[in-house]
C-alpha cells in the first residue's frame, strides 16, 4: 500500500520526538546493570538521576537534555522500494514538525556564510531552525523504507576526533589509539557515562559514516571482542560518571569496520557519545 | 542527601564539603557565557544595584533557559570560569555547572566561602521540579539572558569546596 506524503511527515515527527525523548530498552538495561555494579556513591547517585530522567523525559515526550541535538538521518532503502525527492522533501517537513513538538532548543544560526560563523546573524527563535545534517542513505534488502533519525548534542561534537592511524600493520595499534582518545575525549566531556560511537574506513566521510551506523546497528547486550576491549580500557582510566571517578566512565563501544584500502594508513573518526547518546529511533515509512 | 534553601548563608557554605549530595531548593540565578562577564563588569563598576536581584548567598546555575529546558554547560569554558572568583567575591555561594575547574578558581572559591557543585545534565527531570521561571536582566541575550528560577530538589554534589576539589 503506498503511503502518503502527511502520513510521512507524521511518522517522522513522531520518531523525532521519540528519539529526542525515549531510552531504548537495551540502553536502560545498561544502566542497571551500571548502577548495580558501581562502588562510588556519588557516581551510583549520578547513573540512577540518568536514569530516572530517561523516565521522566519519555513520561513528558520532552527532551532528555536542554541540548536537543542535530538531527541526523539514516535511511534504509530496499531493493524494490521506490524512493522520491517529494518523499525526501515530506522527511524533512517531519523534522521540521518533530523539533517543533520537542521542543528543540531553537538554535538554529541565521544569516549569510560570515554571520552563521560569527554568530552575528541571531539565533532563529523557530525550533524547527535546527536544520538537519545530509541524509545517510543505505540499501538494504525487501521493499520496505526505514528511517532512523540520531540526535548529535555539542558537547560530543566538541570532543570527537577524525583523523589518520598508522597501522604498522597491526589491528592492535588502531585499538591503541582509539583507547588513547577516548581516555582524554571522556574525561573532558563532562557528561560521562559515554557511549563510544567509532567508524574505521579510508575517508573522513567514509569513517564519520560509519561511525554514524555503527550507533545505528549498536546494542549494548551485544558487544563484540574488539568493542569490549576498549570499553573496558577506557573504563580503567577511573574518570566515572560526570568525571566523578567510578567504575564506568563508558557504557559501551559501537565499532564499524568498513571496507580498507592497500596502505599504511587507517581513517578512524571517534565520537564521544554523552549519557543520553545517541539518542535514537527508528520507523518504518513504509 | 543534604537540603538546601537558597538564599545560603556563611555557617551553610562552612558546612559543604566536597561528595556531599545535596537538593537545592529556591530561588536560584541562571547564566552562562553571554550574561555572565556582564554581571561581572557591573561588579567591577560598583553597579549590582542595577541588576535588580541580590547576589548575596545566591546560586548561579551556568545554564541557558530555552523552550527544550535546562542543563549545565561547562564550567571549565573561559567567560563562565573567570566569572567565579569576582561574583564568589560579590556574595554568591555556589556556582553550579558541570566539568573540572582549575586550581585558581578553587582557591578563589575558598577565599569566599563559596563552592562549586556539578549538577547532573538532567533536563527532563529538572523540569518537573522548576516551579517559576522569569528574565531578570539583559532579556536580548534571548535564551542567555539572567533568569531567576524557583526549584524544588536541584540534584547536585558539591565539587569544590574549603580548597578542595573532587577531580
Amino acid at each position: 500500500m503506498k503511503i502518503t506524503l502527511q502520513e510521512i511527515r507524521e511518522k517522522v515527527a513522531k520518531t523525532l520526538v521519540v528519539a529526542g525523548s525515549t531510552f531504548r530498552e537495551d540502553k536502560k538495561e545498561a544502566y542497571r546493570q551500571a548502577i548495580a555494579t558501581e562502588d562510588n556513591p556519588q557516581a551510583k547517585w549520578v547513573l540512577e538521576t540518568i536514569l530516572q530522567n530517561a523516565e521522566a523525559a519519555e513520561a513528558q515526550k520532552s527532551p532528555l537534555c536542554d541540548d536537543s541535538g542535530i538531527p541526523h538521518l539514516v535511511l534504509d532503502v530496499g531493493t524494490q522500494a521506490v524512493l522520491t525527492g517529494e518523499m525526501i522533501e515530506a522527511i524533512h517537513q517531519g523534522v521540521a514538525e518533530g523539533l517543533r513538538r520537542l521542543p528543540g532548543r531553537p538554535m538554529g544560526i541565521m544569516g549569510d556564510d560570515t554571520q552563521r560563523l560569527d554568530q552575528s546573524g541571531g539565533l532563529d527563535p523557530d525550533s524547527a531552525g535546527v536544520l538537519p545534517a545530509p541524509i545517510l542513505l543505505r540499501k538494504t534488502d525487501g521493499d520496505n523504507l526505514r528511517l532512523h533519525v540520531l540526535m548529535f548534542g555539542g558537547g560530543p561534537a566538541i570532543r570527537a576526533k577524525t583523523l589518520r592511524v598508522f597501522h604498522k600493520h597491526n589491528a592492535q595499534v588502531v585499538l591503541d589509539e582509539i583507547v588513547a582518545w577516548a581516555k582524554e575525549a571522556v574525561a573532558q566531556l563532562g557528561c560521562s557515562p559515554c557511549t563510544l560511537g567509532v567508524g574505521i574506513g579510508r575517508s573522513h566521510f567514509e569513517a564519520s559514516s560509519l561511525m554514524l551506523q555503527a550507533l545505528v546497528e549498536g546494542n549494548y547486550a551485544r558487544q563484540s571482542e574488539m568493542e569490549a576491549q576498549i570499553t573496558s580500557r577506557v573504563n580503567e582510566a577511573d574518570i566515572g560518571p560526570l568525571g566523578l571517578h567510578g567504575r564506568h566512565s563508558v557504557l559501551a563501544t559501537f565499532l564499524k569496520v568498513g571496507p580498507q584500502r592497500a596502505s599504511g594508513v587507517r581513517i578512524v573518526c571517534l565520537r564521544p557519545c554523552c549519557c543520553f547518546e545517541p539518542r535514537i529511533a527508528s520507523v518504518i515509512l513504509q | 542527601m543534604k537540603d538546601i534553601i537558597t538564599p545560603i548563608s556563611e555557617e551553610v557554605a562552612s558546612s559543604l564539603q566536597i561528595g556531599d549530595m545535596v537538593g537545592i531548593s529556591g530561588y536560584i540565578l541562571c547564566g552562562r557565557d553571554a550574561v555572565l562577564p556582564k554581571i561581572v563588569a557591573l561588579y567591577e563598576k560598583n553597579a549590582l544595584s542595577e541588576l535588580g536581584v541580590d547576589l548575596r548567598g545566591s546560586v548561579i546555575f551556568h545554564t541557558a533557559v530555552s523552550p527544550a529546558g535546562v542543563g549545565p554547560t561547562s564550567s571549565n569554558k573561559l567567560e563562565i570560569e573567570s566569572s567565579i572568583a569576582p561574583l564568589s567575591a560579590a556574595g554568591v555561594k555556589m556556582h553550579l555547572g558541570k566539568g573540572a575547574i582549575h586550581a585558581e578558581t578553587v582557591k578563589a572559591l575558598d577565599e569566599h566561602n563559596a563552592v562549586y557543585a556539578v549538577i547532573p545534565p538532567v533536563t527532563a527531570l529538572l523540569g518537573v521540579r522548576t516551579l517559576e521561571q522569569k528574565v531578570v536582566a539583559f532579556p536580548e541575550l534571548g535564551m542567555e539572558a539572567l533568569f531567576l528560577l524557583k526549584v524544588e530538589q536541584y540534584p547536585a554534589i558539591i565539587a569544590a569546596a574549603h580548597g578542595r576539589s573532587i577531580y
